[in-house]
């Protein structure tokens, strides 16, 4: 019983990751982009990690795996912040690009 | 004023702290400049410039001969692919069966690439420390390697950088890359006990290094790492590994028979020699990460 409901949280996970990386490859503008690989970096994760939690033999595999999603919660907004900083700063068709017109 | 003192009265002077030396002025005046020698002679570049052909010359006579030498060696192994090659059965089982009880490490990867095969790991560090260095030379910003223009940029973008005050960054940085370093020291100190060991740890902490340098800017890391660091770590590095290597290898082909002790293979002190190697082996992997960030960031480190 615990293996079923462990594999549909990780199957749900992948879904969710193919839909992330199609997005990448489907749109075409950064900022698009990053909307779409957050999905993976939070759902697809938190997903996966549940599944490979309800799995775990005992506490300490299930606190590593709340570090990872820790960590990764942590450090994916900075990075999306940053390369949002960074695209609106450099890129002169900002305003167009975004706005339109 | 007499010319000639007596002993007496040299000995009189001395003990007051008066003139050791006769009308010593004058002597200071006159005497010769002690002459400098110079260990380093700086290379003649016209004599160089004009003797290009024969630099040539050399160049593919040096090249040559590795090549025919590697070619000999080549044409003695043996055929690839046939099975009673000794890399298809007689190493792995060796490795297999006698990897724990020889090398002491629980990790075999550990085990072969720090024991069995540590001349091969000792020449990967090297072509790290070497990459580096030729990096250096490409890219490093002094007075022969600046024009007007790059010299502007880099002062437009630091500007930039000091208006941008990166808040969120440096928070996340804050309390992120001092876990990402201590994760780092732990797959290094953890390596011939569990998957991990000198290049995948050592990466770790020049990740954490990384996140730093771009959190707080090339000042703070400056504070405590600089480029005689880097070349303090890195050569102590190679140093430390080529010293322990030859000494076992020394003992060991000469028989000697001074073993190295082993420890219970499981505890954090033990197979020998792939600890302290494992820790050399991170430390210039991590200083590789940071250089490279640096130079190709700042022309700088």
């Amino acid at each position: 019983m615990r293996e079923i409901i462990a594999a549909i949280f990780i199957i749900a996970g992948i879904l969710v990751f193919i839909v992330a990386l199609l997005g990448i490859y489907r749109l075409k503008y950064v900022m698009n982009r990053m909307h779409a690989a957050a999905l993976g970096d939070t759902m697809g994760l938190g997903l996966v990690t549940i599944g490979l939690m309800i799995l775990g033999k005992d506490v300490f595999h299930v606190a590593k795996y709340i570090l990872i999603v820790l960590f990764f919660w942590m450090s994916s907004p900075i990075a999306s912040h940053m390369i949002g900083k960074v695209e609106m700063l450099t890129n002169k068709d900002y305003d167009e690009r975004v706005h339109g017109k | 004023m007499n010319e000639k003192k007596t002993f007496w009265q040299h000995l009189q002077a001395w003990v007051n702290g008066e003139e050791a030396i006769l009308h010593a002025d004058e002597y200071i005046k006159k005497r010769e400049q002690p002459h400098q020698k110079r260990w380093i002679k700086k290379p003649n570049m016209q004599r160089i410039k004009e003797n290009k052909g024969l630099y040539w010359f050399l160049c593919v006579l040096v090249s040559l001969v590795f090549i025919t030498i590697m070619l000999l060696v080549v044409s003695h192994l043996p055929t690839f692919g046939q099975p009673i090659n000794p890399t298809n059965n007689e190493v792995m089982e060796r490795y297999l069966e006698k990897g724990i009880e020889e090398t002491g490490a629980i990790n075999f990867v550990a085990g072969m690439i720090l024991d069995y095969r540590a001349f091969d790991t000792f020449g990967e560090s090297n072509v790290l420390f070497l990459a580096v260095i030729s990096v250096l030379i490409l890219l490093k910003r002094d007075k022969k390697n600046i024009n007007a223009r790059e010299d502007r940029e880099t002062e437009e973008d630091e500007r930039f950088d000091r208006s941008d005050h990166k808040s969120i960054l440096k928070i996340g940085a804050k309390y992120l890359s001092p876990v990402v370093i201590l994760y780092g020291i732990y797959v290094v100190l953890n390596g011939h006990l569990s998957p991990g060991g000198g290049f995948s740890g050592g990466s770790i902490i020049g990740a954490g290094l990384i996140l730093y340098a771009a959190a707080n800017g090339h000042e703070a890391m400056r504070r405590f790492f600089t480029f005689k660091t880097f070349t303090l770590i890195s050569v102590g590095c190679l140093l430390t590994y080529c010293g322990c290597k030859s000494y076992s290898f020394f003992t060991g082909a000469n028989h000697v028979g001074y073993e190295i002790p082993k420890g219970i293979p499981g505890n954090i002190l033990s197979s020998g020699f792939i600890l302290p190697l494992n820790i050399c082996v991170g430390l210039i992997v991590a200083c590789t990460m940071y250089g490279f960030y640096a130079l190709f960031t700042k022309g700088d480190m």
